[in-house]
């Protein structure tokens, strides 16, 4: 068997949680012995492998057409899918504007913010994703592993990773469960 | 006794003991939410729930007596699927956001239990609805998207402050915690004591200055005493890096059992007066900084100059009894008068009655928790030493009657059954007319309704309730109006042996017993007096105390705050503050309990205690730090127990 090959993404979220996997510092390397690294945002490679890869990891919640397309093709793609962090577990702070209607939310961001001038107004190209309610991943597509954490601690990340890469299912309880 | 089995132990517990009693009492863990020790148990969380063997479904083990013959099993499938959907529930009941709430991490018993159920997600959207944030309250916030319904705040609000503030309003998930009949919580009834912060299982109540301080693991813990008052209850000061957190009561303090008035809880965290940093001497008309030895010379040179009849030594009660005791034996040295700061005198009056009657007298406070009937008397509870209050209005629902008299509105006025308002100086006439009517064994009233403006009626009903009442309490202390004197607490006295009542008398400040006990409680004299040497400490100088004090020409200033009194001063001595420095308090029931040091001080800001042993030195005055023997002197009014360390 070769080495399961990994992919991720990053949706509605701060960009974080993959901050927090390079986090794990030089034992990357020890990483990348172990894994093929495919498509992420930090590599070349922009979509999962179509032929599949073995572990799909997602960052962020959906909160746009395009997130939403990008979790389903990742779901499509891999065998086991990670919500990575606080965001693709729970919705996190973008699901604070699941508070106010769409239409109140699109209003504050491109219309009455403080550097707006009279020109302002709500982008409405059909090129665009439409943007919608923010939600979990697992709301969208079944989810097979959470790891929630603002962000999961790097320790937590490389214990994930490192356990699936030697094709076991990491045990989410105790010290690795933390959602703060 | 019954027998029952949890997870295979045996175990023989008490008749009434619920299940999951027995079950921690053998060291089984139970995760529970609404339950707290020192509350009735709810059943509201349904997370305790158990296995019974024979029971049709799960049974909630926090209201489930165990009975006999009882198999009980805490850690099933069952059990554990049925946890984590009631988890869920939960959190999908209201918007919990972990990442940035600041009980999260911890301090947070929701997300504890859901930790503990090994809960990585929620398969349940939370409710997404906002509730609304109540931030009218001086002292702490009502955050409604965090609340689990659980009612720990109402039970702690009814059952151990019995203020019953809080409430409930609608119902199933549109239930809401409201205070009164729905007003904010800073226009409600709310004291503002914060018990019902201390029992918040999540962030929803949360106090305004512990947030992102620090979480319990992370700060340090100092179990003491409040100085707030004489009764003394027991309080955990938490501090991180010298900086104070948060104070809570102490659930162990066998005297308050956890609860704690606004002063013990808040007033400490919303101090703003400005530190004294330094001794400081006036030079050329204004206070310079001066080194210790320097300030000290100067009023060593001064008391030697000064005539004895001309210099008088003055301290605060709220400082420990050390500093007192010093204090006391450096005036008695100089042959010069010392007095307490306390404005009123009934730790005094209750001292002399001691020494005439030869005996103590007065009653413990836990004579309020089994009373039938409490008396109160000139003192407003829900101002001073509140926590008396709190014992006193618990008892209420029980059917405990309340009358007061005092001559303004008083705070237990809307408790009370008859508030009996005299005109002011006719107290004394109503309770002679009292005591006269019980002696006789009939109503003796004589012109008091004429003399006080009291209607027969009322004062007969109040006759009636004292005289049926089978386990009566009488309660007074200081008064504003001042109709506590001598003679006021001799016939109380006769009042409480004529109905057979315990007689509490809640005293002034922390140490005003023990201050009364060495003699130094007594009228306040600035006449003459050309030198002041004021051991003010951390306590607050009323305006009364500024006005008779400022005029004393050469005044001298032991501490810790800046006040129009470091202002008037020749001489300022910076003085650690109670969280500073150590040492015993005697409370108005004759506890004597050490308090604790929780904050280290800067280096040039000396204890109490220290600053007055220096000066006695310069002056070459021997003094000892026996207080034990020398509060035991005199016959106190209430048994003085010692309590070892």
């Amino acid at each position: 068997m070769g080495k399961p090959k990994v992919a991720s993404d990053w949706l509605a979220g701060c960009s974080g949680c993959h901050m927090s996997l390079l986090d794990i510092d030089e034992r990357i390397v020890d990483l990348v012995k172990l894994v093929d690294l495919r498509a992420t945002p930090i590599t070349d490679l922009k979509h999962p492998d179509e032929s599949g890869v073995d572990v799909g990891i997602l960052e962020g919640g959906i909160n746009n057409s395009t997130n939403e397309a990008v979790a389903k093709m990742m779901r499509k793609r891999c065998k086991i899918l990670v919500s990575l962090g606080d965001c693709a577990v729970f919705g996190g702070v973008p699901a604070m504007r699941n508070f106010f209607t769409l239409e109140e939310s699109l209003r504050r961001a491109y219309v009455e913010t403080e550097s707006t001038d009279s020109e302002g107004k709500i982008p409405s190209d059909p090129e665009l994703c439409k943007p919608q309610r923010v939600q979990a991943v697992h709301e969208v597509v079944p989810v097979d592993i959470f790891v929630p954490g603002c962000p999961p601690d790097a320790d937590i990340i490389y214990y994930v990773l490192s356990e699936l890469a030697q094709g076991r299912i990491p045990d989410m309880t105790k010290k690795n469960l933390m959602w703060n | 006794m019954v027998n029952i089995t949890i997870d295979e132990k045996q175990l023989e517990v008490a008749e009434g003991t619920t299940v999951l009693e027995a079950a921690r009492a053998a060291g089984i863990e139970i995760p529970t939410l609404c339950d707290h020790p020192h509350l009735t148990p709810y059943g509201g969380c349904r997370l305790c729930l158990v296995e019974v063997e024979g029971a049709r479904t799960l049974q909630p083990s926090c209201t489930m007596p165990a009975s006999n013959n009882m198999v009980v099993h805490t850690d099933t499938q069952k059990t554990r699927d049925a946890r984590k959907f009631i988890l869920t529930m939960i959190f999908s009941e209201r918007n919990h956001f972990c990442p940035y709430c600041q009980v999260s991490g911890g301090d947070c018993e929701l997300q504890n239990a859901a930790y503990h159920e090994g809960m990585t997600h929620w398969s349940l959207q939370p409710n997404w609805k906002p509730y609304p944030v109540d931030a009218s309250h001086p002292f702490f916030i009502q955050e409604n998207n965090r609340c689990i319904l659980c009612r720990r705040c109402v039970r702690a609000c009814g059952e151990l402050v019995g203020n019953f503030t809080l409430g409930f309003e609608e119902r199933g998930a549109n239930s809401t915690l409201v205070a009164d009949l729905g007003v904010p919580l800073g226009e409600s009834s709310c004291i503002g004591c914060g018990t019902c912060v201390q029992v918040c299982p999540t962030g929803a109540l949360i106090d305004r200055w512990s947030a992102y301080q620090g979480r319990e693991t992370e700060v340090d813990c100092t179990e003491t005493i409040c100085v707030g008052c004489s009764i003394g209850c027991g309080i955990k000061v938490l501090t991180r890096d010298n900086r104070l957190v948060r104070i809570e009561g102490n659930w162990d303090a066998s005297l308050n059992e956890g609860v704690i008035c606004d002063i013990g809880r808040f007033h400490p965290l919303i101090e703003d007066r400005e530190r004294v940093q330094t001794p400081l001497v006036r030079k050329g008309g204004s206070l310079k900084a001066a080194t210790w030895d320097e300030a000290l010379d100067v009023i060593t040179t001064q008391f030697k100059n000064q005539k004895h009849n001309q210099l008088a030594g003055y301290v605060s009660s709220r400082l420990p009894v050390e500093a007192i005791n010093v204090f006391t034996q450096l005036f008695a040295g100089l042959g010069a008068s010392a007095y307490c700061l306390e404005v009123d005198l009934p730790a005094e009056y209750s001292s002399r009655l001691a020494d005439e009657i030869k005996a103590p007298f007065e009653a413990k406070l836990s004579s309020l928790q089994t009373s039938d009937c409490i008396f109160v008397l000139g003192e407003d509870l829900t101002k001073d030493h509140q926590v008396v209050s709190f014992f006193a209005k618990r008892t209420i629902p029980n059917g405990t009657k309340l009358i007061t008299l005092d001559n303004k509105d008083n705070g237990f006025d809307n408790f009370a059954v008859i508030s009996l308002k005299p005109k002011i100086g006719t107290e004394i006439d109503v309770l002679r007319a009292l005591v006269s009517s019980l002696k006789a064994g009939k109503s003796t009233f004589g012109d008091v309704e004429k003399v006080s403006g009291l209607s027969i009626d009322v004062i007969e009903s109040s006759l009636s309730i004292l005289r049926e009442a089978k386990k009566p309490v009488i309660v007074f202390g200081k008064s504003d109006s001042q109709f506590i004197t001598d003679d006021f607490v001799k016939i109380l006295y006769d009042l409480a042996k004529q109905i057979n009542a315990s007689l509490i008398n809640v005293k002034g400040g922390a140490n005003s017993l023990a201050a009364a006990q060495l003699g130094l409680v007594k009228s306040l004299n600035t006449k003459d007096i050309q030198t002041g040497f004021i051991v003010l400490g951390d306590d607050k100088p009323t305006q009364q105390l500024i006005k008779s004090l400022e005029k004393i020409p050469f005044l001298i200033m032991q501490s810790s705050y800046i006040s129009p009194l470091t202002a008037a001063a020749q001489v300022v001595l910076p003085a650690q503050n109670w969280l500073e420095q150590e040492g015993h308090y005697l409370s108005l029931e004759g506890r004597v309990q050490q308090a604790y040091k929780s904050l280290q001080a800067e280096e040039s800001v000396r204890s109490n205690f220290e600053i007055l042993n220096e000066l006695a030195s310069k002056l070459g005055i021997k003094v000892n730090n026996t207080w034990e023997e020398q509060i035991t002197k005199r016959i106190s009014p209430v048994a003085i127990e010692l309590i070892a360390d």
